[in-house]
């Protein structure tokens, strides 16, 4: 295609790109990691502290529980979503009446506002008035109804079983295209030898998935770290920071206290570990191009 | 499973999926339930159902929310930043997919430098890009808002669109040439056309972002008549927080467009938003 190559073509289909691109994009991831070596309040200039915010970051008692609070989330993420959508794809993989409007239903959080589903799910959650509270405690199952919001341990439980209702559909449907892509002979070949259903999904549907299960679970992972809606809504971060996730708690220290270099820092955080993940889900997506070709 | 045959299996996989069924409308349907009843019901009566069916709390939620101005306010970030940025990406996109260059590797650097922000948490940006838009005069304006809108979807653009273009057949694009055709008829005759399923899985991504965004909208609009829906939404929760069945109602209001749409569209849009996940 050198004919059409030339120097103006190539700079007016580039340049609004890269400007608006560079401008937005990397100048704040620059501007981001400046402010992090320093302590600035707003007002005049930024005094260059070094390293200080990271080491004040370990010895920040509300950090480590945002910190350890998305870690939960993450976990608990990871094991509800990978279970459940595999099941829920299985599903989908079956011709039936009603598969169509099934699929639709699971998929639907995913498009709703996530402010929206935060208000939603806080009236199912709520520890006096919720659904789950009151639909516990009329079956008779009063050791169940805990806290789930407003305290300070289960929290990060309640955001998971959040999440999880938001994405479900969404991992699933990725498993289902996974699926699609098994040939059905391996089935047939597992049938002749007298495989069972269990054995033939722990034989071959498992081991055939295992790009779309490494998709998905880093899926999950960068979704993690996106969580913060749902905080703002079902407890605000509180009683007393106990329940922020680093994406809020960081919003909580730059938006609200205003301690900006500090705040940055925890971006930075929060950037490192969404890259790591998402990383990996690069590589994964690059080989299996490469594969494809 | 075949005929008309009572099968034990099969009357056992439709109950476990229209139970699973029942468990994701849940939310739904408990807040549908919940917007007919009174404050005092939903907090003293939890499990009770309402009284009298009565649209009160609807009619409230109407009353106070501005929802012309919400919808104009939300549709016109929604079209002019999805807008650009398909136009600004698909551009970019073509030259680094099919355009030639002195050295090979400049495609390859251009098309990693635009895919590195595809690992970039918004939350990074907002405080360094409420300074750039104050710097520049722009902060609390839609164009504050419209620029890194379309700045955070150029990297999964890039990635959809140079991903299709890099496949796309070049004795086509060698034909148009040779019968006259400049880049611009190139591009809207020859190869636009073909790639309308990439346009659509791109478009519902992006507009599905914009139009739920809620962080950036939040720290940067100031302005209450700029509020966009997800903005609405949490002002009214925390203006009325007292008003439980008036918050579920505004929701609910609030969500039904949206609903509408998806059911409408839903089969672009699930395989739109879950290709755009996998291809990469």
């Amino acid at each position: 295609m050198h004919w059409l190559s030339t120097k103006k073509a190539k700079i007016g289909l580039l340049a609004p790109t890269l400007a608006v691109y560079t401008l937005f994009i990397i100048v704040p991831v620059i501007v981001a990691v400046y402010y992090s070596f320093t302590e600035y309040s707003g007002l005049g200039k930024a005094t260059f502290t070094g390293l200080e915010n990271y080491f004040r970051m370990f010895q920040d008692r509300l950090f480590l529980i945002a910190l350890k609070n998305t870690f939960l989330v993450l976990c608990a993420s990871v094991v509800f979503l990978m279970v459940g959508s595999f099941l829920i794809a299985l599903i989908m993989n079956v011709d039936f009446k009603g598969n169509g409007l099934f699929k639709m239903v699971l998929f639907a959080p995913y498009v709703i506002a996530p402010i929206i589903i935060g208000i939603i799910w806080g009236y199912i959650l709520n520890p006096n008035y919720g659904l789950l509270n009151s639909f516990l405690r009329a079956v008779g199952l009063d050791a169940l109804a805990i806290e789930w919001i407003g305290g300070t341990t289960w929290t990060p439980l309640a955001l998971a079983i959040v999440f999880t209702w938001q994405v479900l559909g969404f991992h699933s449907t990725i498993f289902l295209s996974g699926l699609r892509t098994i040939p059905r002979d391996l089935y047939e070949a597992a049938s002749i030898d007298g495989a069972s259903g269990i054995q033939k999904v722990f034989r071959i549907t498992l081991p055939m998935l295992k790009e779309t299960i490494m998709i998905n679970v880093v899926l999950v992972i960068t979704g993690v770290f996106k969580i913060y809606e749902l905080v703002v809504q079902l407890t605000g971060g509180g009683p007393a920071h106990q329940s922020e996730l680093l994406t809020s708690y960081m919003y909580f220290t730059v938006f609200q206290s205003r301690r900006y270099g500090y705040g940055m820092a925890i971006a930075v955080a929060v950037l490192v570990c969404s890259v790591l993940g998402s990383f990996v889900y690069i590589q994964i997506t690059a080989r299996k191009r490469r594969e494809g070709k | 499973m075949e005929g008309k045959k009572f099968s034990i299996k099969k009357t056992a996989f439709y109950l476990l999926a229209a139970g699973l069924l029942f468990l994701a409308l849940i939310p739904i349907l408990w807040s549908v339930l919940l917007s007919f009843k009174t404050n005092s019901e939903i907090v003293n009566a939890p499990l009770s159902l309402p009284d009298s069916l009565s649209f009160d709390n609807y009619q409230r939620a109407l009353d106070t929310i501005n929802f012309p101005r919400m919808y104009a306010n939300t549709l016109i970030l929604v079209v002019v930043s999805v807008f650009f940025s398909i136009c600004l990406t698909f551009m970019s996109s073509f030259a680094i997919a099919r355009l030639t260059y002195k050295s090979d590797r400049v495609a390859d650097i251009l098309y990693l430098y635009l895919l590195i922000g595809v690992a970039i948490p918004v939350y990074v940006l907002l405080f360094p890009i409420y300074r750039i838009d104050s710097l520049m005069g722009i902060l609390g304006t839609r164009l504050g808002l419209i620029l890194p809108y379309i700045a955070v979807n150029i990297s999964f653009n890039t990635l959809i669109f140079v991903g299709f273009l890099r496949e796309f057949p070049s004795e086509l694009e060698e034909a148009a040439i040779i019968d006259g055709c400049g880049l611009i008829q190139l591009c809207t005759r020859v190869v636009i056309p073909v790639m309308k399923p990439t346009f659509v899985t791109i478009v519902i991504f992006n507009a599905v972002y914009v139009f739920n965004e809620y962080p950036f909208a939040s720290t940067f609009i100031q302005d209450t008549s700029m509020n966009t829906i997800s903005l609405m939404t949490s002002m009214f929760k925390g203006q009325y927080s007292m008003d439980y069945s008036g918050i579920i109602a505004a929701s609910l209001l609030i969500m039904v467009p949206e609903l509408i749409f998806y059911v409408l569209m839903q089969r672009d849009i699930i395989s739109g938003m879950t290709d755009g996940a996998v291809k990469g």
